[in-house]
């Protein structure tokens, strides 16, 4: 800020004008300097020309080579009179010889000045690009005087040039995911066409082995590659070896008199193949490790000069991203094609969709699962006509939800497919905002059709075996009712028989008959009892459904209990809660459950004389739509291992009540939705439960009031 | 003084302990009834009992328990198996285990009287 303001403050202050460097501007003031002289009298060009410093040649109106300056004739390493003959020799390359001459003669005939890129051969025998250009010297009528042409060296910056070109080409190549080989070959190709007489080879190296593969060896012949494929990578092995397990560059001028390299592997082979010269550099990858080595032979002993070195830095690098690259893309097809092949294996496919602009990419396996064909292009409203009609809306509605903001769901639908098959679908979506802001959904999608039709048959066979338990249960229960009946059948074949006895008997006794003939009739009565309260339990087809107060319920069953309970000592505490939610059931099935467990926890108590022979029962709420009934007995209880055989057919041995069985008590509850337990107490004694749901706890079961009234 | 064979009944079932001892009482039998196992081994009877007729599902201790029980201790008692369950099975074990006759409720009097001249033969 004080800079800027102090500044501000001395607007005359202006930064210094950068110096003008160039030497060809500085050669274009010395000549139109020199142009002034020429003018203001007779001057000798010879002179002037010797003391400029770069290549210039002074030429006649005609052409005719006038003069040339010391440098001129120090480049070509020739005399004077030989280069006045120049388009006669090899001074100018001979590709560009015949345009130089043309160009050449359109400047003379036109007065226009030369200018032109052309290779010039130097003493050594080397061609150097140059930028050529002539003026024409003119007096003051306009009439040319002289040429003067100056050759400017560029052969640096042309050769720089080439091989940006070249790199560019080989990165164009990498980028455009060219075959790894080719672009290696490539590259070898380049250095060989930059670098004269010379071979490049490029060659990959397996570390499982570790071996030496064979990258791009284009100019070598097969006699040199073959023995190379497969060598172990070594220190004995050669340059390439060394250059991949050292890390560093390997430089052998000469292999005939290198004294590190006398009884290496490859020395034979090269010497054999006229290879006195080898340059190995290893070849990166980012993590440090070397994927490869870069080698250059030369026939004549040679070490790099810098600006191989420079070639042989960028092309390894750029032999680095292409190796690296296609070891990444091979790693990606590979580990796409485990995804695929797992996405079949499992029948899961994945999507992506972009809501803004409704672009949809698809698995390889939601192809299959959609049945659609490969590389179409799947839009919502393909996707929709697939859609089982039923599920449309489904569907639909979680299209709205989705594109309204940025959701996670998941949900199941079905396929209508086009030879009627149905397809069962679970699908799970991840909803996100990309960088743009834009919603976009990632998503899984799981052909279920196999689950759902395999619990569809666990279903069926569910319901079979709930038959089987039925009919077994049904075995059990007329076990029971024929012990049942039994008991007073018994009681009125012994009286009847005993009837007989005492009227047969001479005297007849008359009182006794009457007495057992009025226990007949009792036992019948018993007996008719018997199927009366079975017929109460088992007889209805179907159980009714009403509205059943639990507590209500159980009042009702102690009730009808409670005198024998006092006969057998049983102290009963009920713990009843007034304001249970009503459940929906068969009112005299679940009293019989009631009782059944009352009589159960009374005949435990039976032999128990050495504490009391308390019974608590409890309704109560369990969580928000459950409710509970416990009867807690102080009896024998049960061993905790048996726990589950309780509830098994004729695992009881009480012979008193109605011996229905704790296992039909279960399938009761369980008819109603509910679940029927046991515990051991912590002191003496066992608890049972069970746990109905509530009313509003069960959807569609709900009984109307019609039906309601009408049972 | 006819000196009648004592034939003991254990049975928890009311009706059997009201009907059977009269009939067996028709037969010429002394009779004592007993509700359970326990209450027949707490009795005096046991040394004096003929011939013991025994339900096999008992609550406590069942008909067969009391048949090893007497066994353990001694008395050499025929017995009588009645029971309600119609169970085939039941028929063997008990006969294997020595007793007499195992009868299905309900039964005649005849198979009984059966029985028990049986039982009395043993001793």
């Amino acid at each position: 800020m004080m800079d800027i303001a102090r500044r501000a403050a001395h607007p005359h202050v202006v930064e210094p004008r950068r110096e003008r460097t160039a030497s060809e501007n500085d050669l274009t003031v010395r000549l139109t300097h020199a142009e002034e002289a020429l003018r203001a009298r007779e001057l000798d060009f010879q002179s002037i020309v010797e003391s400029i410093p770069a290549l210039v040649a002074v030429l006649t109106p005609t052409g005719q080579v006038e003069a040339l300056n010391q440098p001129v004739l120090d480049y070509f390493g020739k005399s004077f009179e030989e280069l006045t003959r120049w388009a006669n020799s090899d001074a100018v390359h001979p590709d560009d010889l015949a345009h130089v001459i043309e160009s050449r003669q359109k400047a003379l005939e036109s007065g226009e000045p030369y200018e032109g890129e052309s290779r010039h051969r130097r003493a050594d025998g080397v061609y150097r690009w140059f930028h050529v250009r002539g003026f024409p010297l003119k007096d003051t009528d306009g009439r040319i005087l002289r040429w003067c042409f100056l050759l400017a060296d560029i052969d640096d910056r042309k050769r720089a040039e080439a091989q940006l070109a070249g790199e560019k080409r080989l990165l164009e190549m990498v980028a455009s995911s060219c075959a790894l080989t080719d672009v290696l070959t490539a590259l070898c190709k380049f250095v060989e066409d930059t670098s004269a007489d010379c071979h490049c080879g490029v060659y990959l190296i397996d570390w499982n082995g570790p071996k030496f593969r064979i990258g791009a060896v284009p100019s070598l012949p097969r006699t040199f590659n073959d023995p190379c494929e497969g060598l172990t990578v070594s220190l004995e092995v050669g340059p390439c070896g060394v250059a991949a397990l050292t890390k560093t560059q390997v430089i052998v001028t000469d292999f005939e008199s290198d004294p590190l390299f006398q009884s290496c592997a490859i020395r034979p082979l090269s010497l054999a193949h006229g290879f006195r010269s080898q340059w190995s550099t290893p070849i990166f990858a980012r993590d440090g490790h070397v994927m490869g080595t870069f080698a250059i032979f030369q026939a004549s002993p040679a070490s790099p000069t810098q600006v191989q070195q420079d070639l042989i830095t960028q092309v390894t690098h750029i032999a680095s991203i292409a190796i690296e690259r296609a070891l990444s893309e091979a790693a990606l097809k590979r580990s796409e094609a485990f995804l695929a092949e797992a996405q079949h294996l499992s029948r899961i496919g994945s999507f992506a969709w972009r809501v803004a602009t409704n672009e949809i990419t698809w698995s390889e396996e939601l192809y299959r699962i959609f049945e659609f064909e490969p590389h179409v292009r799947v839009t919502v409203e393909l996707v929709l006509a697939r859609v089982h009609p039923e599920d449309l809306a489904l569907v639909h509605d979680m299209i709205e939800r989705a594109t309204s903001s940025a959701s996670d769901f998941q949900y199941e639908h079905r396929l209508l497919m086009p030879d009627h098959s149905i397809k069962y679908l679970h699908q799970t979506a991840h909803g996100t905002r990309n960088a743009d802001g834009e919603l976009e959904y990632i998503g899984a999608v799981q052909d279920v059709t196999q689950r759902r039709l395999a619990e569809e048959a666990l279903g069926k066979a569910r319901s079979e075996l709930a038959h089987v338990a039925r009919v077994t249960t049904l075995g059990v229960l007329t076990a029971s009712i024929a012990h049942e009946v039994n008991q007073p059948l018994s009681g009125i074949i012994t009286n009847a028989s005993t009837c007989l006895r005492m009227l047969a008997a001479d005297p007849p006794n008359v009182e006794g008959a009457c007495e057992t003939a009025r226990r007949t009739i009792r036992d019948g009565h018993r007996a008719s009892e018997v199927i009366t309260r079975l017929r109460a339990l088992f007889g209805k087809k179907n159980a009714t459904s009403e509205v059943v107060d639990l507590t209500d319920a159980t009042r009702e069953v102690i009730a009808l209990l409670l005198s024998g309970l006092q006969k057998d000592r049983v102290i009963l505490r009920a713990e009843l809660t007034d304001d249970l939610p009503p459940v929906t059931g068969d009112r005299v099935q679940l009293q019989q459950v009631v009782l059944n467990l009352i009589m159960n926890a009374a005949d435990s108590m039976r032999g128990v004389d050495d504490r009391p022979r308390q019974l608590v029962i409890r309704t109560e709420r369990d969580g928000d739509d459950h409710v509970r009934l416990t009867v807690r007995d102080a009896g024998v209880g049960f061993d905790p291992h048996v726990v589950e055989r309780l509830f098994e057919a004729f695992y009881t041995t009480k012979s008193g009540g109605m011996g229905i069985g704790l296992s039909v008590s279960r399938s009761i509850i369980e008819s109603h939705q509910g679940r029927l337990w046991a515990a051991s107490n912590d002191g003496p004694g066992a608890t049972f439960s069970f746990s109905l749901p509530s009313r509003h706890a069960i959807r569609g079961l709900s009984v109307t009031d019609a039906e309601r009234n009408a049972s | 003084m006819v000196i009648r064979s004592l034939v003991s009944v254990v049975d928890d079932d009311d009706s059997v302990r009201e009907s059977l001892p009269d009939l067996l009482m028709e037969f010429g039998f002394a009779v004592q009834a007993f509700a359970s196992a326990e209450e027949f081994l707490a009795s005096d009877c046991v040394g004096r009992t003929r011939c013991l007729i025994l339900d096999i599902a008992m609550p406590g201790m069942s008909g067969p328990d009391l048949q090893r029980e007497l066994t353990r201790r001694g008395h050499e008692i025929p017995i009588v198996f009645i029971t309600a369950h119609a169970d085939e099975g039941v028929r063997p074990r008990v006969l294997e285990l020595g007793a007499v006759a195992c009868l299905f409720k309900p039964f005649s009097a005849t198979a009984l009287l059966e029985a028990l001249n049986v039982a009395l033969r043993v001793t």
